[in-house]
């Protein structure tokens, strides 16, 4: 084994920042082992094989490496997390629409009550329930670890539940349609708990307290 | 011999008189347990940035010889946190110690 299949194998999946920092920091150590071993007497390949093997099993070193530093998946989680944050905030007209939008669900659903349309008024309140933590990450100020995590939980209860009280006794029959919807999410939301794990606080962007 | 778990307390004794670079953080724990605690080197470096990332020590480059290392050194809340490892080692090692003693 060489130096480079080493690093190849310790910085597998790892972010470009993060495999960057990894050779780096693995080449210095490699050079400070290397000459304390030249002067120690050792051959050039003997040295080499020597400093390896303290290094040890390079997939050992990966596992403990993914642990602490960004993933490819990660980064790229991160990187579209902020894209939609700004995307967000760069849009003026969003929270506006997005407030008149749920406004209209909700009166659409005073409207089928007073129709008596009953079941309709039901799912459109569903869906409202449904979309209302979208709106709070709008415009409530989460900020604070507490209160992401409560955001989070009530996200989860809403986007959960709701399609199950519009679904109602036929939820059992798509709940296929609604697990492959909820399992990208999931996916997303191990990531970001990844992520919050691994960042300092002071480090978080506004959207990972989401 | 295997001592999971310990390494970042061990780190931390290292960095506590002065700071250093991994190689001899690395060089530094062998030679004070008398080569008992033979890790594998590629462990120190994940070990050394979770405890940057948990504040417990920072880190910052120097040249060295025409070369750039990346050094480490103890924070308050990483001194802090070895002085509570330090207190709760003695503590566990008298018990067992207690322990293996009336066996044996």
């Amino acid at each position: 084994m060489t130096l480079e299949n080493w690093l190849t194998l310790a910085t597998r999946r790892l972010s470009t920042s993060a495999a960057a920092q990894v050779r780096t920091e693995i080449r210095e150590h490699y050079d400070a082992a290397l000459a304390v071993a030249l002067a120690g007497g050792a051959t050039h390949a003997e040295a080499r094989r020597l400093v390896l093997n303290n290094l040890g099993d390079p997939r050992t070193a990966n596992c403990d490496y993914r642990r602490v530093l960004l993933t490819s998946q990660e980064a790229r989680v991160l990187r579209e997390g902020a894209r939609e944050a700004d995307t967000v905030c760069s849009r003026p007209w969003i929270k506006p629409v997005a407030f008149a939008l749920y406004l209209l669900i909700l009166a659409a659903s005073a409207g089928f009550a007073l129709t008596g349309r009953v079941p309709y008024a039901i799912d459109a309140l569903c869906a409202a329930f449904g979309l209302s933590p979208f709106l709070a990450m709008i415009f409530v100020p989460i900020n604070t670890p507490a209160r992401g995590f409560l955001f989070r939980c009530a996200r989860w209860i809403a986007m959960s539940t709701a399609p199950l009280l519009i679904l109602g006794p036929d939820a059992w029959r798509y709940s296929w349609l609604l697990l492959s919807c909820l399992a990208p999410l999931a996916v997303t939301e191990i990531t970001r708990a990844s992520l919050r794990r691994k960042l300092p606080i002071k480090a978080w962007p506004r959207h990972l307290y989401l | 011999m295997n001592f999971k778990g310990t390494l970042p307390t061990l780190i931390l004794e290292a960095l506590e008189s002065e700071s250093d670079h991994g190689y001899r953080i690395a060089q530094r724990i062998k030679e004070r347990s008398r080569g008992v605690l033979d890790f594998k080197e590629g462990t120190l470096y994940p070990a050394l940035h979770k405890l940057e990332s948990d504040g417990m020590v920072e880190s910052y480059n120097t040249v060295e010889s025409g070369r750039t290392r990346r050094y480490y050194k103890i924070t308050a809340s990483g001194s802090a946190m070895l002085a509570r490892d330090r207190a709760e080692w003695h503590t566990l090692s008298q018990a067992v110690t207690m322990i293996l003693g009336e066996v044996s």
